[in-house]
């Protein structure tokens, strides 16, 4: 009697790991737009405003701000750099105070009990990372009914759920860079590998997705081996890296790290496996963790934009929001030192195209 | 009846926790607002409902770490009957319930009838349970449930959200059963003194299979509520939510070498873990001090609980 059960859930889970073994590409299902092989730009198609509108908010032009900043997670070098520019942001206005709150660990659950905890407490804005674009939107359309203003920055939710959002770099943009700069470090017919967080979360998927479609295009031979998942965890990234390394051999020739953790991660897991020269690391990561492995030449070039100034934009947008100086159908924000940052996709704000730090210019950042 | 049988753990946790809503009211105006109360009821809704059936494990002296799991299986499955296999969606929650059920059966056969330890079998389950749904759904998210099903997480009736309607009914019928019946009473034997237990003619095994079950089901209405508050479905769903659940259970009383704890003990434990994350935030502390003040207040109130236990028994 006892075997039925147990045979019916064997059978299930083998069911489960033979459909897991199939392609998995980590990529979302949503439509691609490569840019051009070359250096062309992207032509970029004029939108309404979509983003969503705030009821019963107060007058708080010129006013002091209390505004809380909920990233994906605390505790890591790229939020603890998006903290900063919001603080020096808020310093160079003078009428915002913004705090930095979240989970430990990238957790949609905890992100979302903040958020609503923190509207509750009654701030004027919210700036957000959004772990699932759709989970956090009950809660942000919640703010966005109490009067509060919601800017979201690095990883958006659904365009209804923020008034408006500052996207780093265009998903294409990135995915040119890192096809590129691999596809010119190991040569276009080779194996390579990606290191990515979740499956699930919005933009390594939007940024996976848009990576395939590129290669596909100007790199057809690059051939995608495996994609991993492994958090925004050091230590996990590591041993899924050392695992790729090992599975595949010599047919692996390169990994990309898509979050800060999984690059440098990536880096010393082929340093330590003394592939370094034969196995490239490209991917995204803030520079101070990445130095040491590219004054060794292990890795030559690291994909990112600035998130300090990410977090300066963001910081300049609620307040432009909220003294009423950005409206719905603007095509450009001014944002301090930056200067005036462009408008795309009706209710998105552009910080600029994608960085590469090599070796040449890695040591005149600190973040 | 002397003052003894007064300083009761759950004595203590309710005094505890009046003081701790005191403490608090104080530091916010917010604080003890009504809809602050029933939307933080709302918050820790699913939790709760896990925490009410992982009391009985506990009591057995058992535990079972694949709830968090079982909760991103079931969401997991829900959707994909739903949307991938395309039944109706009454039909795919009912089903979901199953899966979640059945999941929790495996887990009491596997500790029953193979005397695998309850911790490493439900951590393997854990693993699997886990592993299942992100196999099946392929890091792939079901989005767009009709507007009805919101009701279960967003909804309210008679201006109470119907999540903590689920989880007052819940609470009320697993005291009943605890507290009252020849159920109950089996499960405080087991937890007491298996052998005693088996060899006073009680139906050992078929009592641990039926909490293991219970476990499996109240951790797929959780699911269902979960899905239906963040309108999507993820396969990490739950993750870390076997944790949360343990502690307030422990919290509440309840003994993990098993034979004693109630579920008000249990409810009291959830309060008083939940209005210290509200109550801490709303008067200004960081999150990261929240869970600072609750592992203090763990340790605080199994110390005193231990005194008083001691004291009852010299």
């Amino acid at each position: 009697m006892i075997r039925l059960p147990l045979a019916i859930a064997l059978g299930i889970s083998l069911c489960g790991v033979a459909h897991a073994a199939s392609t998995w590409t980590g990529g979302d299902d949503l439509p691609t737009n490569p840019l051009a092989c070359d250096n062309t730009p992207a032509t970029v198609a004029a939108k309404p405003y979509n983003g969503a509108s705030v009821t019963g908010a107060p007058d708080r032009k010129g006013k002091t701000l209390t505004v809380v900043d909920v990233p994906k997670l605390i505790g890591i070098g790229y939020f603890n750099a998006t903290s900063k520019g919001m603080a020096d942001a808020a310093k160079e206005l003078g009428n915002v105070n913004v705090k930095t709150d979240g989970p430990t660990k990238a957790n949609i659950d905890d992100q979302i009990t903040f958020i609503d905890n923190y509207i509750t407490s009654g701030v004027d804005g919210i700036l957000f990372a959004a772990n699932d674009p759709v989970a956090i939107a009950p809660v942000l359309k919640k703010a966005l009914g109490k009067g509060i203003n919601v800017v979201g920055y690095d990883s958006d939710a659904t365009p209804d759920a923020r008034q408006w959002f500052v996207n780093q770099a265009q998903s294409n943009g990135i995915a040119k860079s890192l096809i590129d700069n691999m596809a010119k470090e190991v040569g276009e017919e080779a194996g390579v590998a990606i290191v990515t967080s979740t499956f699930t979360t919005p933009n390594q998927a939007r940024w996976i997705s848009e990576m395939g479609a590129y290669a596909a295009k100007c790199h057809p031979k690059l051939k995608f081996l495996e994609t991993v998942e492994a958090q925004e965890d050091n230590t996990l990234s590591f041993t899924q890296a050392t695992t790729l390394i090992n599975k595949y051999g010599s047919d692996l020739k390169g990994i990309f790290g898509m979050t800060s953790v999984a690059t440098p991660a990536s880096a010393e897991a082929v340093t330590q496996a003394g592939q370094c020269g034969k196995i490239a690391v490209i991917g995204l990561a803030t520079p101070n963790a990445m130095k040491p492995y590219v004054a060794k030449d292990c890795v030559k070039s690291v994909v990112l934009w600035n998130p300090v100034d990410l977090g300066y934009a963001a910081t300049y947008v609620l307040r432009a929001v909220t003294d009423g100086t950005l409206k719905p159908g603007d095509t450009s924000v001014k944002a301090g030192k930056l200067g005036d940052l462009q408008v795309i996709n009706g209710s998105e704000i552009l910080l600029g195209a994608p960085f590469v730090f090599t070796k040449d210019n890695i040591e005149k950042f600190d973040f | 009846m002397n003052w003894r049988s007064l300083v009761r753990h759950e004595t203590i946790l309710a005094l505890l926790v009046v003081v701790t809503l005191v403490l608090l009211a104080q530091r916010s105006d917010r604080f003890l607002t009504l809809d602050n109360l029933l939307n933080q009821g709302r918050l820790m809704a699913e939790v709760g409902m896990i925490a009410l059936a992982m009391t009985f494990v506990i009591v057995t002296g058992g535990i079972d770490l694949s709830v968090g799991s079982i909760v991103g299986m079931v969401s997991i499955v829900l959707g994909v009957f739903w949307h991938d296999v395309g039944l109706a969606l009454p039909v795919a929650i009912v089903l979901a319930l199953l899966v979640g059920t059945l999941g929790g059966t495996v887990n009491g056969l596997i500790i029953t009838y193979f005397k695998v330890p309850p911790l490493i079998a439900t951590l393997a389950t854990l693993a699997l349970y886990r592993g299942l749904a992100e196999g099946i759904s392929q890091a792939r998210s079901v989005r767009g449930y009709p507007d009805w099903f919101f009701v279960f997480g967003q909804g309210q009736i008679l201006d109470v959200p119907v999540q903590i309607w689920i989880m007052v009914v819940g609470a009320i019928v697993a005291a009943c059963i605890l507290g009252l019946t020849v159920f109950g009473r089996t499960t405080y034997a087991i937890g007491s003194n298996e052998i005693a237990a088996r060899f006073s003619g009680l139906a050992v095994d078929r009592t641990k299979i039926l909490i293991y079950s219970a476990s499996g089901l109240c951790a797929a209405v959780a699911a269902v509520v979960f899905v239906s508050r963040v309108t999507t479905t993820r396969s990490d769903m739950g993750t870390g939510w076997e944790l949360d659940a343990i502690t307030a259970v422990v919290l509440g009383g309840t003994s993990i070498f098993g034979g004693r704890g109630t579920i008000v003990g249990t409810a009291l434990g959830l309060i008083l873990m939940q209005a210290l994350k509200n109550g801490l935030l709303l008067a200004g502390y960081k999150g990261d001090s929240t869970i600072v003040v609750i592992g203090a207040a763990l340790i605080l109130t199994v110390l005193l609980s231990n005194l008083s236990h001691r004291g009852r028994e010299t």
